[in-house]
């Protein structure tokens, strides 16, 4: 997997991390700009805490080379390891980690402290950070008495405070109920955009990734499955994995039978009960003749009641839920049932016949 | 570049910048520790044990190497007797200890007994008490010419000779008994509180009585908590040494640790014999401690289910005034009786069991405690300054030593840390006096040797755990993203330690510090070994008075410790929970 990023800022190569005899990360490499906001997108266990960890310097790795600018953060082959607190990172934790024992502005200016600066320019410094996150009226307020938004905006502003030259989340929305979290996401994102720090992200939300990110990597097993921008990760997942991952995908197994120009091709159904060939994008490394999956998004299948050229199957109706903007239709095919989301001016029924169309740009064929 | 050009495995570097990568602060600090420590709780150990392998001959001259000592343990005339006597006293006092303490807790978590909020913690004093002072107190109160018992008996129903007598192995049982029932209360409470009630209501539904559902629900739910009470009873009242030395061993029943006391120090001194008598007495200990942590006290969690809730009390209709009545007698014969013998007793010049208003005095109080007067006993006065010091500089040794171990088990993942994890449960399957054998043979040829770092070094070493543990179970509620977040911010490990970690432990690091202090200023079994003239702790100071002179100085000095450890209690109960005491 290619994923050198031409200068890039934080650049992360062949991580491997092992707890015991157990590889949580293997392997992975990438790289981020400076400035963007990349995410690490997995189900739990896949290893994204410890490939940011290993990042802060919160535990030794087992191999490979993190660099940040031109300071190498650790590499032990070269027996490197820079301790966390010379890093000059922010990080946001899960469980926010406000010091219980400190006000929201000791919490804050710690940081500042600890770098010698002068009384007079932390609180300068304090008061503006603490303005920009919105905590102005909780200043002297102790942290246990500050409610779940408001530790996240204590804990980002301690992050940023002392202008880190990285950021990272852990989690960092996961124990606010949804409302807050939307309002959060849109939040942390602008305040990022406002500082311009280079942030990595972990998440296993993946509307979190999509609305936040400038880059998404999606993980699993301590592997890298995809890297892209989230309009990429979504519409074109190289592989099963990351279209059940992301979003909501129609996957059938069957085989590619010809490549036409580079990138597009002709599948033909083998799941279904029938062998129906149709046009489709072919993701990176699928040849002629190989097994693949057909990945389609509910909203890319087009069900319509008449019969024309461009259908290509048919099927019938098992229930339609009218959602206002659209309606959720289950089409039953052979033994395949099909997700569709249609407009509600088809007014499709349970129990009626159905014909699906499909556009050749957005069906893919992607690697098992 | 893919993955297959470098191959994902462990990558070693050049060896001396893995050395200067393993340098850190906090490595080098938790090395240094790892090292002490293993040095302090190993050493003495393995030296009792090849100690106890040196056969003195018959002249005191030389040693061979032999299993001689064993061979003396199981045929000489007193040894086996006592180890005998050693056994019946601790299964005594633990029958007695466990149903105290159990239907105690019980009367105090699951019953409405009048008053019990406030009962609790006097059920606990004598857990901060000696017991050597209990014994003390109950021998005036027990004796049968001079006990103040027997005489008010004689006086008041005109009887003739004795109601009671304590000096016996009976004796012991009944003050070990006592002192130790708030062990197993401590055990049990907890979980008796937290017990889910529809557990017990579900029983009670079934038709089965109020007897019965205790008998089969209750208990056996808590029964992992009595065990492990059950246990540590028995193993400390095995170490016990002032106890049988006050009541049993002047009136023939000796025990292990009076034995192991006249070999270490009177006048047929053996070190070596007592090395051997020490490593019988721990290999018992051992495996009982042993057996507690490894098999009972990892269940005894199961038992609890939600935290914090009060479940409904048991309504005893007109039995809860019995129930109060078996309270109160308890705390009268643990605390109030003895106290007061003690302050009678310390008020006459002699002591002939009958209160003499005319001849009351202070002069016990001014021959003990003032020690810049000329009739001063020095072994008094040097008992209160030594103990003192012990206490303060011991306690605060202990708790930052206890501080950096509970980090290096929680929060560090390097080797070492399983060792020491097992190293501060050690010490606590070594009764004092078995330990202070180890350290005496150690120790005896170095400069250390009859000073107070001898002392100091045996206390913490022995008892270390306690505070470790008062601090393990507040690191384990602390979540470590706080120190994360500090060291992020840029703070160094020391930084961090300083600013968030002990601020954040304050209380656990308090509630230890003044339980050592409290375990430090009453300790006798090490001290008794250790001590040399001037260097006397408190405990021995009481030692020297009721050997070498009276019952009335004795009992004026025992008030003095005892003042002591009521003020260090209140300042417990004050600044710390409950929860800081089941070690
Ligand atoms: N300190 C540790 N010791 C042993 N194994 C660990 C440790 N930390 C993580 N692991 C293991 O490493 C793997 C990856 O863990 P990691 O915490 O990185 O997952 P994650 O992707 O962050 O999951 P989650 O979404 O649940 O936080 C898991 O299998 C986990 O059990
Ligand atoms: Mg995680």
């Amino acid at each position: 997997m290619t994923t050198e990023t031409i200068d890039a800022y934080l650049q992360v190569d062949n991580l491997v991390k092992y707890f015991g005899n157990d590889k949580a990360v293997d392997d992975i490499s990438f790289g981020i700009p400076e400035g963007a906001f990349l995410t690490l997108l997995g189900p739990s266990g896949c290893g994204k805490t410890t490939t940011l960890m290993s990042v802060a310097g919160l535990h030794s790795i087992d191999g490979g080379r993190i660099k940040v600018g031109d300071t190498v953060f650790t590499s032990p082959k070269e027996g490197l390891f820079l301790p966390p607190e010379k890093r000059d990172i922010g990080m946001v934790f899960q469980s926010y980690a406000i010091w219980p024992h400190m006000t929201v502005a000791e919490n804050v200016a710690y940081p500042l402290e600890i770098r010698k600066m002068q009384q007079s320019e932390i609180d300068d410094r304090v008061s503006e950070v603490l303005k920009l996150v919105g905590l102005t009226d909780e200043t002297d307020k102790l942290a246990t008495n500050l409610s779940g938004g408001q530790q996240q905006r204590a804990s980002l502003a301690r992050a940023i405070v002392s202008n880190p030259r990285l950021l990272l989340f852990d989690e960092p929305l996961s124990n606010l109920d949804l409302k807050l979290r939307e309002q959060m996401r849109v939040e942390l994102k602008r305040i990022q955009n406002e500082v311009g720090i280079t942030a990595i992200y972990v998440t296993h939300d993946q509307a979190e990734a999509l609305v936040m990110s400038d880059e998404i990597i999606v993980m699993s097993k301590g592997k890298i499955e995809q890297r892209g921008g989230p309009l990429e990760i979504y519409s074109r997942p190289v592989n099963e994995y990351v279209s059940n991952f992301i979003g909501v995908a129609n996957l059938l197994k069957g085989k590619v039978i010809e490549v036409n120009e580079p990138g597009q091709g002709v599948f033909e159904l083998a799941q279904g009960g029938k062998k129906v060939k149709m046009p489709c994008l072919l993701s990176p490394g699928i040849s002629a003749g190989e097994d693949a999956v057909l990945s389609v998004r509910p909203e890319n299948v087009h069900a319509v009641r008449e019969k024309d050229d461009s259908t290509s199957l048919e099927g019938e109706v098992t229930f339609a839920i009218f959602l206002g903007s659209h309606v959720d239709c289950r089409v039953q095919w052979g033994d395949f049932e099909w997700k569709v989301i249609a407009h509600p001016r088809t007014k499709l029924k349970a129990g009626e016949k159905v014909y699906l169309s499909f556009d050749p740009e957005h069906t893919l064929a992607v690697q098992p | 570049m893919t993955a297959e050009t470098l191959s994902p495995t462990r990558e070693r570097s050049p060896l001396n910048n893995r050395l200067r990568a393993m340098m850190t602060q906090e490595n080098l600090i938790t090395f240094v520790v790892a090292i002490i420590v293993a040095g302090a709780v190993i050493v003495p150990l393995a030296v009792l044990f090849v100690s106890s392998f040196k056969v003195l001959d018959p002249l005191g001259w030389d040693t061979t190497w032999g299993f001689g000592n064993y061979v003396e343990i199981v045929t000489d005339r007193i040894i086996p007797k006592a180890f005998l006597n050693t056994l019946i006293i601790s299964s005594g006092s633990t029958v007695l200890a466990t149903f105290l303490g159990v239907s105690l807790a019980w009367i105090n978590a699951r019953t409405n007994c009048p008053g019990r909020d406030y009962l609790e913690p006097y059920n606990l004093i004598p857990f901060f008490l000696s017991p050597f002072i209990g014994a003390i107190a109950w021998h005036n109160l027990g004796e049968p010419q001079t006990g103040l018992l027997n005489n008010w008996a004689r006086q008041i129903f005109g009887i003739e000779g004795a109601i009671i007598n304590v000096d016996n192995i009976w004796g012991v049982i009944w003050v070990t008994g006592i002192f130790f029932a708030p062990l197993v209360y401590l055990f049990v409470v907890g979980s008796l509180r937290r017990m889910d009630p529809s557990l017990e209501d579900s029983a009670r539904t079934t038709g089965a009585g109020l007897v019965r559902t205790t008998m089969t629900v209750t208990l056996p739910l808590v029964m992992p908590g009595i065990l492990s009470g059950a246990i540590i009873v028995f193993v400390t009242s095995a170490g016990e040494f002032g106890v049988p030395f006050k009541l049993s061993a002047p009136y023939g029943w000796e025990t292990l640790t009076t034995q192991i006391f006249s070999k270490a120090v009177g006048d047929d001194a053996n070190h070596f014999l007592g090395a051997a008598m020490s490593m019988a007495l721990g290999v018992i200990t051992v495996f009982l401690i042993w057996v507690q942590q490894r098999y009972i006290a990892p269940r005894s969690f199961t038992t609890v289910t939600g935290k914090g809730f009060r479940p409904n009390v048991l309504d005893l209709g007109r039995w809860r005034w019995l129930a109060f009545a078996y309270n109160l007698m308890f705390i009268a014969v643990a605390v109030v009786l003895p106290i007061v013998c003690l302050i009678i007793v310390s008020l006459h010049p002699v002591w002939t069991g009958k209160i003499v208003w005319a001849d009351l005095t202070t002069i016990n109080y001014v021959k003990t405690l003032f020690w810049w007067r000329p009739d001063a006993i020095a072994a008094a006065t040097n008992g209160i300054a030594n103990s003192l010091i012990l206490a303060f500089g011991g306690a605060s040794i202990a708790m930052v030593m206890a501080l950096v171990i509970s980090y290096m088990i929680h929060r560090t993942k390097g080797f070492g840390v399983r060792m020491l994890d097992f190293l501060s449960v050690v010490p606590i399957g070594f009764p004092g006096i078995v330990l202070a054998m180890g350290v005496l043979v150690t120790y005896i040829q170095t400069p250390i040797y009859a000073t107070l770092w001898i002392l100091m070094l045996a206390y913490i070493t022995r008892f270390f755990p306690y505070g470790q543990r008062n601090i393990s179970s507040i690191m384990l509620a602390i979540s470590e993203e706080l120190d994360q977040s500090s060291r992020m911010a840029g703070a160094s490990w020391f930084t961090t330690l300083w600013r968030i970690t002990i601020p954040l432990l304050k209380p656990g690091l308090f509630a230890g510090w003044i339980l050592l202090f409290i375990i430090f200023l009453r300790e006798l079994s090490i001290s008794i070994i250790l001590f040399t003239t001037g260097t006397e702790t408190l405990s021995v100071g009481v030692y020297y008075l009721t050997n070498f002179e009276n019952e009335p100085l004795t009992a004026a000095l025992s008030m003095a410790q005892t003042v002591l450890l009521l003020i260090a209690i209140y300042a417990f109960r004050r600044f710390a929970g409950r929860e800081a005491l089941t070690a």
